[in-house]
C-alpha cells in the first residue's frame, strides 16, 4: 500500500486555544481511514485545513512524498482531494445533473454549458456508484442518502479523485443505504482511491475502516488497526474515560401500562407522510419511536407539537381534549419538542447562551411590571447551565461558537425549562459525541423519574436500548410495540422492513 | 449577541473568543474595534473636526439643538422602520404614510373641525391600521414583505391623491398657531420634537431589549423556524413590528406638515431612503451588524451633524448626497469586513 496523504505535525490555534496540536497521520491509497473524536477534538479542523479553508500554523502536508500548500479549496481539488460535508453545498432548485455539472470541467465549451458531455460523465459515476435517483429530479426532491450520492457522484465528476473525505456521511442513512454506502466504498478503494471516514458510529467506523485514528483535544492519541481494537476501547481511547453501556432500568416500580397516559393520540394522520398514528405515552415513560428514514417519525412530532395539523385524528393531554394550533399552544399545554436540525430549527446561532435557553419561558425573566430583566435571564442560565454540565466560558456567549454537543444541551435545556409534561426528543445524539451523549441520555433520564413523559426518536438503535418501551414506525403508521427486553438492534431492525403488524 | 446593550459592551462576551489578547493578530484587534466602535467614531472625528473649523458656528449651544431637531422627525420614522429590520422584514409604505397622514390631519382639522388632539390620534391610528394591512398582507398572504409594502404603499398614494386631489391642505385661522407650535414650540429653550424623539427612543428602546415581544422580534429575525418551534407566535410579532413602523410614520407625518401649517402631497416621501439608510448604518454602531434604536438614533445624528457641516462651511448641496451616499457604504462596508476578518 503505497503512501498517498502524509501529514506530519500539523498545528493549528485559534486564538490562545490550541485546535489541533502536532497531529500526524497517513492515509494510503485504497484504504479507509477513519477520523475519531470527540466533538471539538479536532477533527473539523484538520478536514478544514486539507481542503484549505484554513491554513495551518505548523505542519507539514505530502501528497506522494512531496509536500505541498493548500491554499484555497480550488488548489485541494486540483491535488484530488473531494470532501462531502454534513452540509451538502447543492443547490436544491437544481436537478442531480445541474447539481453534478458544477464545477465539472468537463461539460464547459469555451464558456458554453455542454449539456451533452455532462450528460454522459454523470451516467457513468452514477452507474460507477449504483445509485438509483433520478438525474433530472430537482435536488430538493431527493431523499437525504440520494442527496448525499449526488455529492460523492459530483466529488467523481472529474477524473483523479485520489481522497474523499466524508463527514458523518451516515448521520441520515437507513441501514440498507449506509450498507449500499459501504460496498460503494469498497468499490473505490479498489481503484485505489484513499477514503477519510469521519463518524461517531463506532460500529460502522470499525466495520469500513482500515485504520482509526483517535483526537482528543487537538491532541493525537493514536492510530490502531482496525481489526485489533473493539468498539469499548476506541471509546475508552475517544474520551479517556471508562462508558457505562446502556440499559433500560424502568424509572418506577408499576409497570408502563398501569401509570397514568399523559398523551394519548389515535388515528393521527396528515397526508401524505402519516397515515393513521395511535399512540399511548405514560408518565415517567421513555418512549422510543424507531423507523427508517421516511417512516413519518419526525412528522408525527410535529403533529403533536402542534408545528403541522394532522388531516385527521384526535389527541388527548391528561385525559383532556388537545388540539394545538401552533408550538405556542403546545409549550403553554406543556408539550416540548426538541427538533432534529438543531443549528437551524433550534437555536438562534448569533444570539447568547442566555438568550436561547430562556426563549422558551421568557416571560420568568420578568420582574416586577412585566419588563424584561437581563440579570434575572442570565441567572436562570447559569442555574441551567450548571444543572446540565453546558461547556460555556460566559452566559453572555454566541452559542454559534459552543460545540455541537453543548449546543443540543442548550437546546435540551431550553424546553426542559418549559417543565413539560411531555418531552419530545428528534434524534438528540445526532453528531453528538459519546461523552456528552451519556450526559444528554442522564438528563432524559432524570425527566422521566420526575413523572415526565418522554419520547426519544432515533435511528441509532443501539441507543433505544434505554427505553421502556419502542414503537416502530414503518410508512406513517406504528407497525410494532416492543418492551425493553426485545429492543436490540437486530430485532428492531428487521421490525423496520417487516409487514406484520403487531397488536 | 445580546438582549441588551449593556451586555454586548462587556468584556465577558471577549472571554467567548478565549486566550490572551498577547497572542491574538493585532491587525484582528484593529478591525474588532473599528466593527463595534468605527461608525460611532467617525461621528466623533467629525464633530471634532468641524468644530476646529468652525469654532463660532458650529460648536453652539444653538446648533446643537438645531441639529438634533433636525434629526428629530427623520429619526422617529427611521426608529419604526428598525423593527422590521430587526424581524427580518422590510417596510417600504413608511415614506407614503408618512405623506398621508399629513394630509389627513390636516384636512380633519381644516375640512372637519376635529382638534389637534383628535386629529393627531386617528392620524396615528390610520398608521396602525396601515401596518395592520402590510402584516395581514405579509404574513396570512405570504406575499413578500418588499412586494407587500410596495404595493400597499402604493394604493397610499392613491388614497393621498383621492384626499386631496394632490394640492397641498393648509390649516387657517387660529388653529394654524397652535398646530405650528407642536413642532417650533420649546420647553426650556430646546424644541418639543427634540423631546418626543427621546421619550419615544427611549420606550422603543425599552420595548425592544426588555420585553417578551422585543426578545420575540430579536427571536423572528435570528431563526424564525426555531423562534416558532420555541413558542414564540411569529405572525403575531410580524403583524406587531408593521404597526410599529406604521405608527411611526403616521406620527412623522402629522409633526411634518405642522412645521408649516400645510400637507404637500408627498411631504415624507424622501424619509423612506433616510430612515433606512440611518437604519443600516446604525446596525454598524456597537454591534455587529444587527439593528437596534441607539444605533438608529446614531444613524440619524450623523447624517444632521454632516448636513449641518456642509451648510456651515458652504459647501453645494450635491456635497450633502456624495455624504450621505459615502457614509452609509463606509458605515456599512467597516462593520461587514470587520465581522469577516475577526470571525
Amino acid at each position: 500500500m503505497s503512501e498517498l496523504l502524509a501529514i506530519d505535525g500539523l498545528t493549528k490555534r485559534f486564538g490562545g486555544i490550541a485546535a489541533l496540536q502536532d497531529v500526524s497521520l497517513r492515509l494510503g491509497a485504497g484504504s479507509v481511514l477513519a477520523l475519531c473524536g470527540a466533538n471539538g477534538a479536532g477533527k473539523s479542523t484538520l478536514v478544514r485545513i486539507l481542503a484549505g479553508v484554513e491554513t495551518p500554523d505548523a505542519g507539514e502536508i505530502r501528497i506522494d512524498g512531496e509536500p505541498v500548500t493548500i491554499a484555497s479549496p480550488q488548489d485541494a481539488t486540483r491535488l484530488g482531494l473531494n470532501f462531502i460535508h454534513q452540509e451538502l453545498n447543492l443547490v436544491p432548485k437544481f436537478t442531480a445533473l445541474q447539481n453534478m455539472a458544477l464545477g465539472y470541467e468537463g461539460a464547459a465549451r469555451r464558456g458554453l454549458l455542454d449539456r451533452r458531455a455532462a450528460r454522459r460523465r454523470a451516467k457513468e459515476v452514477v452507474g460507477r456508484l449504483g445509485a438509483d435517483f433520478d438525474l433530472d429530479a430537482p435536488v430538493q426532491d431527493l431523499t437525504v442518502s440520494q442527496r448525499w450520492m449526488v455529492s460523492l457522484g459530483r466529488s467523481l465528476m472529474r477524473e483523479g479523485a485520489r481522497v474523499i473525505a466524508m463527514d458523518e456521511p451516515t448521520a441520515s442513512f437507513t441501514e440498507a443505504e449506509a450498507e449500499r454506502l459501504f460496498s460503494i466504498i469498497s468499490d473505490l478503494t479498489a481503484d485505489g482511491v484513499a477514503v477519510l471516514y469521519i463518524s461517531h458510529r463506532l460500529d460502522e467506523v470499525l466495520h469500513v475502516s482500515h485504520d482509526v485514528t483517535v483526537l482528543r483535544n487537538g491532541k493525537l492519541v493514536g492510530t490502531f488497526a482496525a481489526d485489533e481494537i473493539d468498539r469499548a476501547r476506541l471509546t475508552r481511547e475517544i474520551v479517556g474515560q471508562e462508558v457505562a453501556e446502556l440499559e433500560a432500568i424502568p424509572t418506577s416500580e408499576q409497570p408502563v401500562e398501569a401509570r397514568p397516559v399523559v398523551l394519548r393520540a389515535r388515528d393521527l394522520a396528515r397526508e401524505p407522510r402519516v397515515h393513521g398514528v395511535s399512540l399511548d405515552v405514560h408518565a415517567g415513560e421513555i418512549l422510543g419511536v424507531a423507523g427508517l428514514v421516511g417512516a413519518g417519525r419526525t412528522e408525527v412530532a410535529r403533529l403533536l407539537f402542534g408545528a403541522d395539523a394532522p388531516t385527521s385524528g384526535t389527541m388527548e393531554l391528561d385525559g383532556r381534549a388537545y388540539a394545538p394550533r401552533s408550538p405556542y399552544d403546545a409549550i403553554r399545554r406543556g408539550v416540548a419538542l426538541v427538533p432534529e436540525e438543531r443549528r437551524s430549527e433550534g437555536l438562534l446561532l448569533r444570539e447568547s447562551v442566555a438568550f436561547n435557553i430562556t426563549l422558551a419561558t421568557a416571560k420568568e425573566s420578568r420582574r416586577g411590571g412585566g419588563l424584561l430583566s437581563p440579570r434575572r435571564a442570565r441567572a436562570i442560565a447559569r442555574e441551567m447551565v450548571s444543572r446540565f454540565g453546558i461547556k460555556v466560558a460566559s452566559v453572555d456567549q454566541p452559542v454559534g461558537s459552543l460545540s455541537g454537543g453543548n449546543q443540543q444541551k442548550v437546546v435540551v435545556s431550553k424546553y426542559v425549562r418549559a417543565a413539560p409534561k411531555l418531552l419530545i426528543l428528534d434524534e438528540p445524539t445526532v453528531g453528538v459525541d459519546v461523552g456528552a451523549r451519556g450526559e444528554l441520555y442522564a438528563i432524559i433520564r432524570d425527566l422521566a423519574e420526575a413523572g415526565a413523559a418522554v419520547i426519544v426518536i432515533s435511528s441509532d438503535f443501539e441507543e433505544l436500548a434505554f427505553c421502556e418501551r419502542v414503537a416502530v414506525m414503518r410508512e406513517g403508521r406504528v407497525t410494532a410495540m416492543v418492551d425493553a427486553a426485545h429492543a436490540t438492534k437486530d430485532h428492531l431492525t428487521s421490525l423496520c422492513y417487516s409487514e406484520e403488524v403487531a397488536a | 449577541m445580546s438582549t441588551d446593550l449593556s451586555a454586548s459592551t462587556t468584556p465577558a462576551v471577549e472571554t467567548g473568543v478565549g486566550g490572551p489578547a498577547s497572542r491574538r493578530r493585532s491587525g484582528d484587534d484593529v478591525w474588532r474595534w473599528l466593527g463595534r466602535y468605527g461608525a460611532l467614531a467617525v461621528l466623533v472625528g467629525m464633530i471634532v473636526i468641524v468644530a476646529l473649523m468652525e469654532p463660532d458656528t458650529f460648536a453652539t449651544k444653538d446648533n446643537v439643538i438645531n441639529i438634533l431637531n433636525q434629526s428629530a422627525l427623520a429619526a422617529i420614522v427611521a426608529m419604526g422602520v428598525t423593527f422590521p429590520l430587526v424581524a427580518g422584514e422590510f417596510d417600504l409604505s413608511v415614506g407614503n404614510t408618512a405623506s398621508l397622514s399629513g394630509v389627513v390631519a390636516c384636512t380633519l382639522m381644516e375640512k372637519h373641525g376635529f382638534g389637534i388632539p383628535e386629529a393627531l390620534v386617528l392620524t396615528v391610528l390610520i398608521g396602525v391600521v396601515i401596518g395592520l394591512v402590510n402584516g395581514f398582507v405579509v404574513t396570512a398572504i405570504g406575499v413578500n414583505a418588499l412586494v407587500a409594502t410596495l404595493g400597499i404603499g402604493t394604493i397610499v398614494i392613491g388614497l393621498n391623491y383621492a384626499i386631496a386631489q394632490g394640492l397641498p391642505v393648509t390649516i387657517t385661522g387660529d388653529k394654524a398657531n397652535s398646530y405650528i407650535d407642536l413642532t417650533l414650540g420649546k420647553f426650556l429653550g430646546i424644541p418639543y420634537p427634540v423631546y418626543i424623539m427621546l421619550a419615544l427612543g427611549i420606550v422603543l428602546w425599552t420595548l425592544l431589549n426588555r420585553t417578551v415581544a422585543g426578545q420575540a422580534m430579536q427571536a423572528v429575525g435570528g431563526n424564525p423556524v426555531a423562534a416558532r418551534l420555541s413558542g414564540v407566535r411569529v405572525d403575531r410579532i410580524r403583524v406587531a413590528v408593521f404597526v410599529l413602523a406604521g405608527a411611526c410614520a403616521a406620527l412623522t407625518g402629522v409633526l411634518l406638515a405642522s412645521r408649516t401649517g400645510s400637507a404637500s402631497v408627498n411631504g415624507g416621501d424622501t424619509y423612506l431612503l433616510s430612515a433606512y439608510a440611518a437604519a443600516f448604518f446604525g446596525s454598524a454602531v456597537l454591534r455587529d451588524g444587527q439593528f437596534h434604536i441607539v444605533g438608529t438614533i446614531v444613524g440619524v445624528v450623523t447624517v444632521a451633524v454632516g448636513f449641518n457641516a456642509i451648510a456651515l462651511i458652504g459647501l453645494g448641496t450635491h456635497w450633502q448626497y456624495l455624504f450621505q451616499g459615502g457614509l452609509l457604504i463606509l458605515g456599512v462596508g467597516v462593520g461587514t469586513v470587520a465581522r469577516r476578518r475577526t470571525a
